[in-house]
């Protein structure tokens, strides 16, 4: 560390420090066009990050509404055999999608990353297609605990107002408690968002050429690690720190209804 | 009464919670262009009898019969049947997240299949009659109680029922609030709409109801119109609750 300080503090003391860093900066990102590499890197994260988490979003979303329908029809008496094995059907749903989220959040990302590259889908080749599909998995399990949240954060008196107008179950859902449940969790949902374009970088495990593979790409031609890697870092938080402007500025826009 | 035809027939009516028996096989008609206003004191089984009418309570067991049909026969489609019976809500319960004016044409358009300058029109006139037509792109929260249950009603009416059902609509507001809400009820009520009204307030009760009906422990223990209801009440527990509040 001290090292570090003292050789970024020298750059700038001695010209021949400087020529060094000029010279450096050239060979890591201007020979080759090495840039681009790391932006073809960036746009396989941009894609991944953003398919992972509409999938996940929307099996997250189906997830929290079986695991409230099913808390919520426990304390209803059932009338006739229909709802009776609709109760029963809801009940199976309900263990398999509490036994994904166990398991889902029970292992470590990579594995189940690699898992699906190595085991299940060892023979696809289309390898982003399969690290969509690994973290898609892996978000929508954190995105139904925030989502079944929101839902229950809502008022009850919103069901039955939507029931009571003549909506069904799964129409009040969609049209009323829904939005305001998304709404509620959208700061939760940004920051799963923020987490899941870090935590993407573990796909250069299963060779994919994402952000921090390409950076590590650079750095095997360069023998240089300070440059990529810093330059991968800046660019994972200019995203970040855009993701975040941007959910603010939405959480605002949808706030104005509140008063 | 015998001439006209029970637009809500109640039969045995019974509703279990855990311990408590909310509601204790009661039977009861509401006729075309009846105004029933239910009282009784707090955990009389009241708002269950009315939450009951259109199912937002599951009965444990009777029948209640809407327009001749058995609405707690599971065959039988209740989302159609809850179009006709609009409900106003203690809590307003109007949705937050959409303008006053989507409020009142989410119904209209997604359950009667109404395009969006029909469902707006009406709602407009509707808004003009309550006197809040300024307010139809506001959000639920920029109003006041009073608005808010204003519009609730005018939620209710766009759907076009046959029913209103009406639980402690003037029991959330503040007390300059309340008239203005009892207003638009009294007017509902001159139009002959069928109305139940669960409520505390014994002045619209006996100005404006064709028929009081007195619940304890989910009984009904006396019913009659209202001038002898109030003047001439029959078991002692209705006078003792009269005794009370007036």
């Amino acid at each position: 560390m001290e090292n570090l300080i003292y050789n970024i503090a020298n750059i700038f003391t001695s010209d021949e420090n400087a020529r060094w860093f000029v010279q450096e900066l050239n060979n890591n990102f201007i020979v080759d066009d090495r840039w681009t590499w790391l932006l073809d890197g960036l746009w396989v994260t941009v894609r991944l990050t953003f398919f992972s988490f509409i999938f996940g979003l929307l099996i997250g979303m189906v997830i929290a509404v079986i695991r409230v329908s099913y808390d919520k029809k426990q304390d209803t008496p059932t009338q006739s055999t229909s709802q009776k094995i609709l109760r029963f059907a809801l009940g199976i749903l309900n263990f398999i999608c509490k036994s994904y989220l166990n398991i889902i959040q029970g292992t470590p990302t990579i594995v189940q990353i690699m898992i699906i590259y190595f085991v299940i889908l060892a023979n696809s080749t289309n390898k982003i297609g399969v690290a969509t599909l690994g973290f898609t998995i892996n978000s929508s399990a954190y995105v139904a605990e925030i989502i079944r949240g929101g839902i229950n954060g809502v008022d009850k008196g919103q069901m039955e107002a939507g029931r009571s107008l003549g909506f069904g179950y799964i129409s009040t859902m969609v049209f009323i408690v829904l939005p305001q449940a998304l709404k509620s969790s959208l700061p939760a949902l940004c920051n799963e968002l923020v987490v899941l374009l870090k935590e993407t970088s573990v796909a250069n495990m299963v060779a994919l050429q994402d952000l921090l593979s390409q950076a590590l790409l650079i750095k095997s031609r360069t023998y240089n690690a300070f440059l990529p890697l810093i330059a991968a870092a800046i660019i994972y938080f200019v995203i970040v720190s855009i993701l975040r402007w941007l959910s603010d500025r939405l959480e605002r826009r949808l706030s104005s209804g509140d008063r | 009464m015998t001439d006209k035809k029970a637009l809500i027939r109640v039969e045995n009516l019974t509703k279990q919670f855990k311990k408590t028996r909310a509601l204790d096989n009661v039977s009861n008609n509401i006729y075309n262009g009846e105004v029933v206003v239910i009282i009784g004191p707090s955990g009389s089984g009241k708002s269950t009898f009315l939450r009951c009418l259109n199912l937002l309570e599951v009965p444990t067991s009777g029948h209640i019969f809407f327009e001749g049909i058995d609405i707690t026969d599971p065959k039988n489609n209740l989302n159609k049947h809850r179009q006709k019976m609009g409900m106003v809500f203690q809590q307003f319960n109007l949705f937050p997240h959409m303008t006053i004016m989507k409020n009142l044409t989410i119904g209209p358009m997604k359950l009667l299949k109404k395009s969006k300058e029909e469902a707006e029109k009406k709602a407009m006139e509707l808004l003009e009659r309550v006197g809040l037509a300024n307010r139809a792109d506001s959000y639920p929260n920029q109003l006041s109680g009073g608005q808010k249950q204003r519009i609730a009603i005018v939620r209710a009416l766009c759907m076009e029922p046959d029913v209103m059902l009406f639980d402690e609509p003037t029991s959330a507001l503040d007390p300059e609030m309340v008239g203005e809400v009892l207003e638009v009820m009294r007017d509902l009520a001159k139009e002959n709409m069928t109305m139940v009204v669960v409520t505390h307030e014994m002045g619209f009760a006996r100005e404006v109801a064709s028929r009081v009906v007195f619940m304890e422990n989910g009984k009904i223990i006396e019913q009659n119109e209202p001038k002898e209801f109030f003047d001439n009440p029959k078991s002692e527990r209705l006078k003792m609750f009269l005794d009370k509040v007036l």
